[in-house]
């Protein structure tokens, strides 16, 4: 007796209780939807959380903590810029940097015409916007002359075009900066992400920057390296180089990154754990639900089972129809259940704004599981009904 | 071609044991049209489970077509069920939810025949037994009479040797009685299939050419060729 045959026979009997195997289904359902939810979404948060740290560019920032000594001998320290030109020139030498990105903010008045705001002005170099995958909507981007003549131009970010322009195209027009003249010849992106929003922001070449405040030091660096491997090199080097040449115990830093992976990697772990505990105390639950149905079944259709048996069913064949059965019945409640993880996962990474990983392994994995849990569950009924005197089945009312 | 020697069957109840069987040997050829009859109680069902390979003898011997099943394996037993009998019931015991031509397909896919093969085959017993018109309906659209002619189409469609018929027309008046006494006749006459009949009617008694008689397990008299000699 093939397989078909017995699947075919056991949606049979499962459409002539449409309701009772509906309800069954449920507990499989909803575990296996919780299965799935966990999963997507906690890789689809992992992957998301882990390129926002490290950034699709293997970069990472250096960064200056003042101990609680310079900062008694020097209570202004956070309003000096850390990064000196030689401290860039030093860094260069370090061979596992691909590049460099210094750059300098001060906040600054911004007007146009009547206008005024507050925003944040930056002083760049050349590798800086694609660093920091910032793209132009409007006008054009810096040229390398822009950079090299220290051009009074500059980029803005979209916030500004909707509060100093009112939402007009601002391109060619000349705004002041901390007093002087800047022509805008072009807009930037909105930026995207879940953690980004947009803010009053004017972006200057470096030498520009430097002729308008009269400084030439940096306020941040971030390095790039070809790998994140030579990145954690590159950055420990640099932070060493820098507090010899400032004299500093532990002042210039690094992230480490490895630490914040391993931290995120352990925080889904963890969680992964507890829903998943969740989902399989509802799987475990549901199959007992599916064990008390096929039991109810069985007796119910102990003059069904005596029938066939007098017709030829071995014990055999007996067991191997309720397996499959109960086997279809979790089976179908498993597939349902990947539809609504699927489902919900898309629409919580929807609003959530972070991709959503649903792999064909996991997929594959609550098929087999959903399956898996059919046939344990089913044993003990099918290995009741296999076990049935034909002659007492047959008289059963 | 069935052979019981010396068969008894004891069943336990509690500490008391009960010989429904006792010690009964039988002999019935190929082509044979035999009823069984007796008093409620008696241990026909029982003698009629043994030869249908569904119960098993305490002790004895029994042999079918010269194979001594009495120490078959579960499996085998099934197997000769499946191909060497067919069971013919007094409550017709056909599955509720599968048609008439489901009904009949069901030996069939426990001896593995392709599903093709299966609905020509039963198509054509049901035409044997005159149902042609009534493939596709459930057992419920059915009345008795036809339910009875479905469960026969189910155990001749096997081809098997032998059908047993506990009290087959228990559950019908007596025109419709006939009517399935006479489809037992003509497998007998046309097919040789040895029909075994337990019946309390002794109208249903005469279709058979042998009587046999069971009272408090045993075989009451030597099995004569009288017909309709009971009570
Ligand atoms: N499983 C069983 N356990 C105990 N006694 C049984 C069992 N099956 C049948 N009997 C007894 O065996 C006797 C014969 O039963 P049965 O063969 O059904 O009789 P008949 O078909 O002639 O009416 C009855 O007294 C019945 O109570
Ligand atoms: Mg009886």
């Amino acid at each position: 007796m093939s397989f078909m045959e017995n699947l075919l026979m056991a949606l049979n009997s499962l459409k002539a209780h449409k309701m009772r195997s509906i309800l069954t289904m449920l507990g499989i359902i909803i575990g296996v939807g919780a299965v799935i939810i966990v999963v997507a979404i906690g890789q689809g948060g992992e992957a998301m959380l882990k390129t926002q740290i490290t950034g699709p560019g293997n970069t990472v920032e250096l960064f200056y903590q003042p101990s609680d000594e310079e900062i008694r001998s020097n209570p202004n320290i956070f309003l000096v810029a850390p990064f000196k030109q030689e401290d860039i020139r030093a860094i260069e030498q370090i061979q596992e940097i691909k590049s460099i990105v210094a750059s300098s903010t001060q906040m600054s008045t911004v007007s146009y015409k009547q206008e005024t705001a507050d925003a944040s002005s930056t002083g760049i170099n050349q590798a800086y916007l694609k660093l920091n995958e910032m793209e132009v909507e409007k006008g054009r981007s810096f040229s390398t002359s822009d950079f090299l003549g220290g051009r009074r131009v500059g980029l803005v970010s979209h916030v500004i075009q909707e509060e100093l322009f009112k939402g007009d195209n601002p391109v060619g027009e000349v705004i002041k900066v901390a007093n002087q003249p800047i022509e805008i010849i072009g807009v930037l992106e909105k930026p995207t992400g879940l953690l980004s929003f947009g803010s009053m922001e004017v972006y200057l070449p470096f030498q520009t920057w430097r002729t308008i405040y009269g400084s030439s030091d940096f306020t941040q660096v971030t390095l790039q390296a070809e790998s994140s491997e030579q990145l954690q090199i590159a950055g420990k080097k640099a932070a060493k180089l820098l507090n010899n040449m400032h004299n500093t115990e532990d002042s210039y830093q690094v992230l480490n990154m490895e630490e914040i992976a391993a931290g995120i990697g352990q925080i889904t772990r963890i969680m992964t754990i507890i829903i998943g505990s969740i989902a399989g105390i509802s799987l475990f639950v549901g199959g007992i639900g599916v064990m008390n149905i096929m039991l109810v079944s069985v007796t119910e259709r102990t003059r069904e089972i005596g029938i066939r048996m007098a017709l030829g069913a071995t014990r055999g064949q007996v067991l191997t129809q309720f397996l499959i059965e109960s086997m279809t019945l979790t089976l179908i409640g498993g597939i349902l259940g990947i539809f609504l993880g699927w489902g919900t996962a898309s629409i919580v990474s929807f609003f959530a704004g972070w991709p959503s990983l649903i792999s064909w392994q996991v997929v594959l994995g609550g098929v087999v599981f959903s399956m898996v849990i059919g046939v344990v569950f089913g044993l003990l009924p099918a290995n009741k009904a296999s076990k049935l005197d034909p002659i007492e089945a047959l008289r059963y009312e | 071609m069935i052979h019981l020697e010396s068969i008894t069957k004891t069943y336990l109840l509690g500490k008391e044991s009960v010989n429904v069987l006792n010690n009964i040997s039988l002999r019935i050829e190929q082509g044979e049209f035999v009823a069984i009859m007796g008093p409620s109680g008696s241990g026909k069902s029982t003698l009629m489970n043994m030869i249908g390979c569904l119960d098993k003898p305490t002790t004895g011997t029994y042999n079918l077509s010269g194979e001594n099943v009495s120490h078959y394996s579960e499996n085998e037993l099934a197997r000769v069920r499946n191909q060497s009998i067919g069971f013919v019931f007094q409550q017709f015991h056909l599955l509720p939810r599968l048609s008439a031509l489901k009904n009949v397909e069901l030996p069939m896919i426990y001896a593995g025949v392709s599903k093709s093969e299966r609905q020509s085959r039963a198509e054509e017993a049901l035409i044997k037994v005159g149902l042609a018109d009534r493939m596709d309906h459930l057992p419920n659209a059915l009345s008795g009479g036809q339910k009875q002619r479905v469960a026969i189409a189910r155990a001749i469609v096997n081809k098997p040797k032998i059908i047993l018929a506990d009290e087959p027309t228990g559950a019908l008046d007596s025109k419709t009685s006939v009517a399935i006494m006479e489809q037992f006749r003509e497998l007998n006459q046309e097919e040789g299939v040895t029909i075994i009949v337990v019946t309390h009617e002794s109208e249903v008694a005469e279709y058979a050419k042998r009587t046999i008689f069971v009272r408090d397990g045993m075989i009451q008299a030597p099995s004569s060729s009288s017909k309709g000699a009971f009570e």
